[in-house]
């Protein structure tokens, strides 16, 4: 370990060598040039743009921001949305906020520098993306949000495409329960529920007890996994309640990307049988993305909720054309969604998103 | 070397040089924008650097911030805070979030002195819990309906730039014109050299955790105002950044070197990098690569310096 003989001084380090008065003379007027620019804004404006008055005589320049890609679905609709303004021969600025709100919303703050036509955001939640919302409003600029709605707020104006999340979880649970009817014996079930502040996963989790609601002859409630939207967290906890409950035969996971840690938990127990074998678990999910459709195709997977990103996607682009056009556009537009299950497969698989995304 | 001085040309360079090609990177907008966007990130950094500089290492600032800000969101929301609609609201909630951050900065500097925990372990169990506990006490909601008076500290910008530029002043001042910053260095250069120097160790890392936490506090409150939202996971994907900015700002991992002005330039630095690949329209994944090539290069830099100068601490 080496010493020195006396401390360091950065002032008088600074005085000596390399960094003489000069230098910090320099250094100061480099620094009062940055800020000053900063503050006052004194650089010359790259891309004065054309004016928003001119824009039906030139190509159209939509910014899509999302706050993750960190799952299959994002990647999907990220993907779609891109395609989908591509084949209307609009122009794509992208970003993605790396769940950072406040990147988020100098991202968005960039793409009103571009002055682009309109925006899609996919927020980073309900709350923190008002912001965001706020500086399109007054910029004048329509801002349609996919997959999540934003908070109310007071003067701030959005339109949303959402999955009808509530709707869509009863309808593949309540096809769930009428499988575990099927099999003339009472179950106990387990619900994986999401990041209770994303209003989707609570949405999906109230789905759910719609469905099992009067339902207690056949199904039983008897563990509520929270996973925080974290496979992590999602494993250890139905690998604790299926150590508390050994006799869980009915699981149903907020998001089909909680799937590999369901998996590996039932695995790990000796559950994890296909439809028909005995001690088969009747599972079921939300999305529709690849892993269910493998988990569908090998004769794992009973049922899941499809989002339908296409639809989505299609309706977020009409959404914004609409604005510009002076339309009257609804502040919320519902995917319907649909339940895939063995039946439907087949019939239904053209439109998963998770079966285009497996077929890569 | 990578120094201040190095990082301010750095920045001014590649500000000329991508100006011509991100369209919109030197309009009026975009650089209040870059502005907006570092403050927070700035003052993060600076309580960060003066950790580095002592030879130490706070994971846990970012967790801080998060529950500082649902500490603020808690007191001040008009819709769920404590004092929602008192006149005292916003003050209070000032107060309590420096000091969460005062609070958890003396956590820390209690389990590296008197406990002698390695900063990093004790840090990582600081973040651990802390961000636990922000997530406990709000169930994962985020908060909103924080009253004007205190979003007015993050949405104007001159007062935000007020209140950043404030903090790493008097960081400055304390680094370069005082005996404590003398001291600071000196710990973080050779602490047994230091000890028998005279240098009062425990008392000055002690501190230095706890001034770390209070500008923890003050980034709370400028990134809650920013967003308007008490929010549990606030800036929970930021330490990369501010580790990064800090370091490329010239501040060694090793200790013992480090300026508040390099830091302010890293932090520049960084902020223009993202911004402008962004306006060229790079994606996502390339500007990922390119802000960790960054930030690999200045902690080689970093580890070459500390090599030719035969500091193998």
């Amino acid at each position: 370990m080496t010493t020195r003989p006396d401390f360091p001084d950065p002032v008088c380090d600074a005085h000596r060598g390399r960094a003489s008065v000069l230098a910090r003379l320099d250094l100061r007027a480099l620094a009062s040039l940055v800020l000053a620019g900063l503050l006052t804004g004194c650089g010359p404006s790259a891309d004065p743009g054309p004016t928003r008055s001119g824009a039906a005589s030139r190509p159209l320049t939509v910014g899509v921001n999302f706050e993750t890609l960190q799952t299959e679905y994002w990647v999907a609709g990220f993907e779609a949305i891109k395609t989908e303004l591509k084949a209307r021969d609009i122009r794509v600025l992208e970003s993605v906020a790396d769940g950072d709100a406040n990147r988020q919303l100098q991202q968005v703050r960039t793409f009103i520098t571009r002055r682009v036509d309109g925006i899609i955001l996919v927020p980073k939640d309900a709350k923190t993306c008002i912001p965001a919302i706020k500086a399109a409003n007054e910029a004048g600029i329509p801002i349609v949000l996919f997959n999540r709605p934003a908070a109310a707020a007071e003067g701030v104006r959005s339109v949303a495409v959402v999955a009808d999340n509530r709707k869509l979880t009863r309808e593949t649970v309540a096809f769930m329960v009428e499988q575990a009817r099927q099999t003339g014996r009472k179950h106990k079930a387990m619900v994986v529920v999401g990041d209770l502040g994303d209003i989707n996963a609570i949405g999906r989790k109230d789905g759910f007890y719609d469905a099992v609601q009067g339902q207690e002859a056949v199904v039983e409630v008897v563990a509520e996994v929270p996973s925080e939207w974290n496979q992590e967290k999602a494993r250890a906890g139905v690998v604790n309640a299926l150590q508390a409950h050994p006799d869980i035969s009915f699981i149903f996971s907020s998001s089909d990307f909680l799937f590999p840690s369901i998996v590996a938990a039932l695995k790990s127990a000796n559950r994890y049988h296909k439809i028909g074998a005995p001690g088969h678990v009747i599972l079921g999910g939300f999305d529709g993305d690849a892993t269910a459709y493998q988990m569908l195709v090998e004769g794992y997977l009973d049922a899941t909720g499809v989002q339908d990103v296409y639809f989505e996607a299609e309706q977020c682009v009409q959404a914004l054309l609409d604005q510009l056009a002076g339309k009257e556009v609804p502040p919320v537009i519902l995917d319907p969604g649909f339940v895939i299950h063995q039946g439907n497969l087949e019939e239904k698989k053209a439109r998963m998103w998770g079966a285009h995304v497996a077929r890569r | 070397m990578l120094s201040e001085y190095l990082v301010a040309w750095l920045c001014l360079a590649y500000f000329v040089a991508l100006a011509p090609f991100a369209p919109g990177f030197a309009s009026l907008d975009n650089l209040r924008t870059i502005l907006a966007y570092l403050l927070p990130i700035l003052v993060v950094s600076v309580g960060l650097t003066l950790v580095l500089i002592l030879g130490g290492i706070d994971l846990s600032v970012t967790s801080m911030i998060a529950l500082a800000s649902v500490v603020g969101g808690k007191i001040m929301s008009g819709e769920e805070g404590w004092l929602a609609g008192h006149a005292l609201a916003v003050p209070v909630g000032i107060v309590a979030m420096l000091g969460t951050g005062v609070l958890l900065g003396a956590v820390n500097g209690l389990a590296v002195t008197v406990g002698r925990i390695p900063a990093f372990i004790a840090t990582l169990t600081t973040m651990m819990f802390v961000s636990g506990l922000a997530i406990w006490v709000t169930l994962s909601r985020k908060i909103g309906g924080l009253p004007d008076g205190f979003l007015v500290l993050g949405q104007r910008l001159w007062v935000a730039v007020g209140i950043a530029g404030g903090a790493a002043w008097v960081a400055h001042a304390g680094l370069s014109r005082t005996l404590y910053g003398k001291w600071l260095y000196a710990i973080g250069h050779n602490v047994r050299a230091a000890r028998v120097s005279g240098v009062p160790v425990g008392w000055v890392t002690f501190g230095t955790y706890v001034v770390s936490g209070g500008f923890a506090g003050l980034a709370a409150i400028l990134f809650t105002a920013v967003l308007e939202t008490g929010n549990p996971e606030m800036a929970r994907d930021n330490l990369l950044d501010v580790v990064g900015a800090v370091v490329i700002g010239g501040t060694s991992l090793y200790g013992g070197k480090g300026t508040i002005v390099g830091t302010v330039f890293g932090v520049l630095f960084l902020a223009l990098v993202d911004n402008s690949l962004n306006l060229l329209g790079l994606s996502f994944y390339s500007i990922m690569m390119v802000k960790g090539g960054v930030i690999l290069a200045a902690a080689l830099v970093d580890t070459t310096r500390n090599r030719w100068r035969g500091g193998a601490r």
